[in-house]
């Protein structure tokens, strides 16, 4: 007869630093969906995801105990996750090419030849009817992947997964501008990527909209 | 403060990172600018969309090639 491992987390960190087997399989377990969740969305491909995952958690296994409990347990761990992704070799051929930069100038909108101010629709409650039919989750998912990894990861950490941007820039070992500006050019990014998709839906509900 | 100021600092709006000072500006810079309320809505629901992204379950066949690997690099000599 085994006992049930520990519940809580911090009591399965510590059961796990202790040499407790099932402690430490019970905090895998607890986080493999996100971890997988994570590098799937970083490289888009199961087999770097395998790679990313059986990386992260060898990490974990390996230097449980070195962990110390000022940093929040999901924070050293994807920190572990991040650099397994970054320096991950990248296999599919569309992928985006690192170091590309964002440029703000090239998303904002322009004021037309007259110096009118740009027309801005508001798609947002179109957004919310979309997720409801299940079709903006794969858009969402295409726009990320189109961005360049350093803003990928940096949209993934703070806005999908929900760290801080303190938290970010300790984890990227960036400085916190730096994960602040990466953030606003990958979510502009994002955002004009999902007008698009409104745009074409509107023009496809309405056939007397304005042509492409 | 300009629709091209604005548009540079929106997500630290959003994010609730800018002062009191500065917020009013924003404030009173989308009281009369419609472009640019439109612009922080659509950014806005872009974030909030991203957090409700669903998590993917990891498949069983690589959940337990996972925990066998694990289970391999854990012994420990005692």
């Amino acid at each position: 007869m085994t006992a049930t491992p520990p519940r809580d987390e911090s009591a399965l960190i510590e059961a796990s630093q202790a040499g407790d087997p099932r402690a430490l399989d019970e905090l895998v377990r607890r986080n493999q969906d996100r971890v997988y969740s994570f590098a799937m969305r970083m490289c888009r491909n199961v087999e770097d995801a395998k790679d990313i995952l059986q990386e992260t958690f060898l990490g974990v296994v390996r230097s449980i105990r070195d962990f110390r409990a000022e940093s929040r347990f999901s924070t050293w761990l994807y920190r572990i996750a991040s650099n397994a992704c970054l320096k991950k070799r990248r296999r599919g051929v569309f992928d985006p090419e690192p170091e590309q930069e964002i440029s703000l100038d090239a998303l904002m909108p322009r004021p037309d030849a007259e110096g009118r101010k740009p027309e801005i629709p508001d798609w947002s409650e179109d957004a919310e009817r979309a997720l409801l039919r299940g079709e903006l989750v794969q858009q969402m998912e295409a726009a990320i992947d189109k961005l360049p990894r350093e803003y990928k990861i940096v949209i993934i950490l703070r806005d999908v997964e929900g760290f801080s941007a303190e938290e970010t820039a300790d984890l990227l070992k960036l400085s916190v501008p730096a994960v602040k500006s990466r953030l606003h050019r990958a979510r502009v990014f994002v955002r004009k990527e999902l007008s698009r998709y409104f745009e074409a839906e509107q023009r496809l509900g309405s056939p007397g909209g304005e042509p492409a | 403060m300009t629709c091209r100021e604005l548009f540079e600092r929106l997500s630290e709006y959003l994010d609730g990172e800018l002062s009191p000072d500065i917020c009013q500006e924003i404030s009173r810079h989308m009281e009369g600018c419609a472009p640019c309320v439109n612009f922080a809505r659509t950014l806005q629901k872009t974030a909030d969309l991203c957090r409700r992204l669903p998590t993917q379950t990891l498949p069983p066949d690589l959940a337990a090639s996972l925990h066998t690997l694990l289970t391999t690099n854990r012994r420990e000599p005692k």
